[in-house]
């Protein structure tokens, strides 16, 4: 598909003109952070923002959701309808989205987290501000080139618009200011994305992405995993803010009647104590030390190895900040490992 | 089968987890479809010696008050704890911290000889009898404790959550107190109600009492971390976390 250039103010019609006709949701500040809401006017959204404090994940995979409801005889599932648009994802927060995408409509299709995916319009932007922890440079996630509908890069007037579905296409097709991109319109999104491979950077990564799986192959028994185990919480905020996560746990509610009532999903975590517990109540990986492993890990290699080898962390740098002990940044786990153990081999 | 029958009965507490229960408005009327209430003194005059569920609120303080949940208990086949003065023994076992006579000095003044303000180190009700059910908080969460009960009418189990309050608070999207130097309790305190207190910007006090496995070394770390004074911590954790024992400096 195209790329374009569109006015600042062309774009914020464009926003007021989908704030009039549907749900608009975009980044806002609050207080000194930022979070993705309903967005009631252009002049909200803040696409100069550095990181939300949770990823928009919520809005596919929401914190509670019902999936059916039950009357004792029948059951129906219960579907979200509703189409939405989503304003101002960062890269690394779209290609989160891009792996959950595969690995909910791969092997377990999970047709509400579809359906609401299928409903969104998502407009992404490149990074215009680093945020305090962000390693999406260390991680190869500093850019996208796919999942989002349109992609903006702001170049000072102008933002430099990719539209790369129908969607994207027909939506700048209505917007007022769209312009050709000139080369140097190019030329300056080019610049813009070289500079965030590079300074997205706040911890370093000490080797390749490609190579985690394999050094976590050789880390099993590493004394770090019972050190950090001693000083967690097991509060689970590395997961409830992590971009990639996507464990859920189901719970029924029976109403008065002890016979109608509503499955529901809620986020878990596998930070969490009781996250573990299966039917019966056999709790297994039960240490903090055994969790923080099986975090990393999932991150690092068992999640990789069902999608292609991506690593299941972006860098986006959330679990860092949201860790009261400082505890949770993989940067600072892989780096210890990789001067501890080495690479290759 | 008829009706279970249930009977409510305090015990030192401000019945603020009573007052919730009284407070379901609709839901009152399901509740008493469900059940025989047979003995509640804060909503009816009746008294009854029988029933299978018995419902306890308030914390034990008085010798007399033990025999009293122990006769309770003798009675039903099921007791629940309401709230955090059943459940932990609560504020009142701040007193705890103190020897008993300076105590009642200091709330009745010259009359703390008086025989009828006799009392004792605080207990929670568990402490005492055998505990079936725990509807955490201060107060209870009405809709927790609806569905226990509904949980109890079916012969299931019901989920308390045994991770922290930290989960629910980051779900919300809240920004954590503590980086507005608020000495929250959230990382070793059970969650379920729904991080109530960080959301509206308050620190977590842990009425809902502790995690089955807090991580009390790591709060002092955070504590550090924050540059704060580990007396603030202890102070914050005695609220609701003290115990038969004075809490150690
Ligand atoms: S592990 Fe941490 S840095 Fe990596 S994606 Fe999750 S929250 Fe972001
Ligand atoms: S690593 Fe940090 S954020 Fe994660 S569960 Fe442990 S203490 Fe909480
Ligand atoms: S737990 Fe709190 S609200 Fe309930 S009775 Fe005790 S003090 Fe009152
Ligand atoms: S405010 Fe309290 S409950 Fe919320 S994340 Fe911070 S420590 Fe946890
Ligand atoms: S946030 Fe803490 S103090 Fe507040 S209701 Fe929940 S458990 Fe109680």
């Amino acid at each position: 598909m195209g790329i374009k250039k569109i006015s600042k103010d062309g774009f914020s019609g464009l926003i007021e003109g989908l704030i009039a006709e549907t749900t608009v949701i975009g980044v806002q500040s609050k207080g000194d952070k930022f979070v993705y809401d309903l967005l009631g006017s252009s002049a909200n959204l803040r696409l100069d923002y550095d990181v939300t404090i949770l990823p928009p994940k919520k809005y596919f995979l929401q914190p509670a959701e019902i999936l059916l409801r039950f009357d004792g005889e029948k059951y129906e599932a219960e579907f979200d309808d509703e189409e939405f648009v989503l304003v101002g994802v960062h890269p690394y927060d779209m290609i989160a989205i891009n792996q959950i995408d595969k690995l909910y409509s791969e092997d377990n299709f999970d047709s509400h987290y579809m359906r609401r995916r299928e409903n969104a319009t998502v407009i992404a932007c490149d990074v215009a501000r680093a945020s305090e922890n962000v390693f999406a440079s260390s991680m190869g996630t500093a850019t996208v080139s796919e999942g989002f509908d349109i992609l903006l890069t702001d170049i000072g007037d102008f933002y430099v618009a990719e539209s790369a579905t129908d969607k994207g296409e027909k939506l700048l097709g209505k917007a007022e200011g769209v312009s050709t991109a000139e080369d140097e319109d190019l030329k300056a999104r080019e610049k813009i994305q070289e500079e965030n491979k590079k300074n997205l950077n706040k911890h370093k990564l000490g080797c390749k992405p490609s190579e985690l799986p394999g050094l976590l192959e050789k880390a099993y028994n590493h004394p770090i995993w019972e050190e950090l185990g001693k000083k967690c919480f097991s509060c689970g905020s590395c997961n409830q803010v992590c971009p990639t996560c996507y464990c859920f746990n189901v719970q029924d509610e029976v109403n008065w009647d002890l016979k109608s009532g509503t499955r529901k999903r809620v986020w878990d975590g596998c930070l969490l104590d009781g996250f573990t517990k299966v039917a019966g109540g056999h709790e297994f990986r039960k240490s903090r030390a055994d969790r923080i492993k099986h975090r990393i890990y999932r991150k690092g290699k068992y999640v990789p190895e069902k999608i292609g080898g991506e690593i299941a962390c972006v860098g986006c740098g959330r679990c860092v900040g949201a860790c009261l002990t400082d505890i949770a940044n993989p940067v600072k786990i892989y780096n210890r490992l990789i001067e501890d153990i080495g690479i290759g081999k | 089968m008829g009706k279970p029958r249930v009977a409510i009965f305090d015990f030192a507490c401000c019945e603020g987890c009573q007052l919730q229960i009284v407070n379901l408005e609709e839901e009152i009327l399901d509740l008493t479809g469900a059940f025989d209430v047979v003995e509640w003194r804060e909503a009816m005059s009746e008294q009854s010696d029988e029933y299978d569920i018995a419902i306890v609120e308030g914390s034990i303080t008085r010798p007399e008050d033990e025999e009293r949940v122990k006769n309770i208990r003798r009675r039903a086949k099921i007791l629940i704890a309401l709230g955090a003065c059943a459940t932990i023994g609560g504020i009142n076992k701040l007193k705890n911290n103190f020897e008993l006579g300076e105590v009642k000095e200091y709330v009745y003044g010259k009359d703390s000889e008086k025989p009828h303000l006799d009392t004792a180190k605080t207990k929670a009700v568990g402490e005492v009898v055998k505990v079936d059910y725990k509807v955490h908080g201060c107060p209870i969460d009405r809709d927790e404790f609806t569905y226990i009960l509904r949980c109890i009418l079916l012969g299931k189990e019901p989920e308390i959550p045994e991770w922290p309050v930290c989960v629910e608070c980051k779900a919300k999207g809240n920004v954590c107190v503590w980086e507005y130097g608020q000495v929250c309790l959230g990382p070793i305190t059970r969650a379920g109600c729904g991080a109530r207190c960080p959301s509206s910007g308050f620190r977590c006090y842990g009425c809902r009492g502790y995690i089955d496995n807090p991580n009390v070394e790591a709060a002092k770390e955070v504590i550090e971390k924050y540059n704060l004074d580990i007396k603030d911590l202890k102070a914050k954790m005695k609220l609701f976390g003290s115990g038969y024992e004075p809490t150690k400096k």
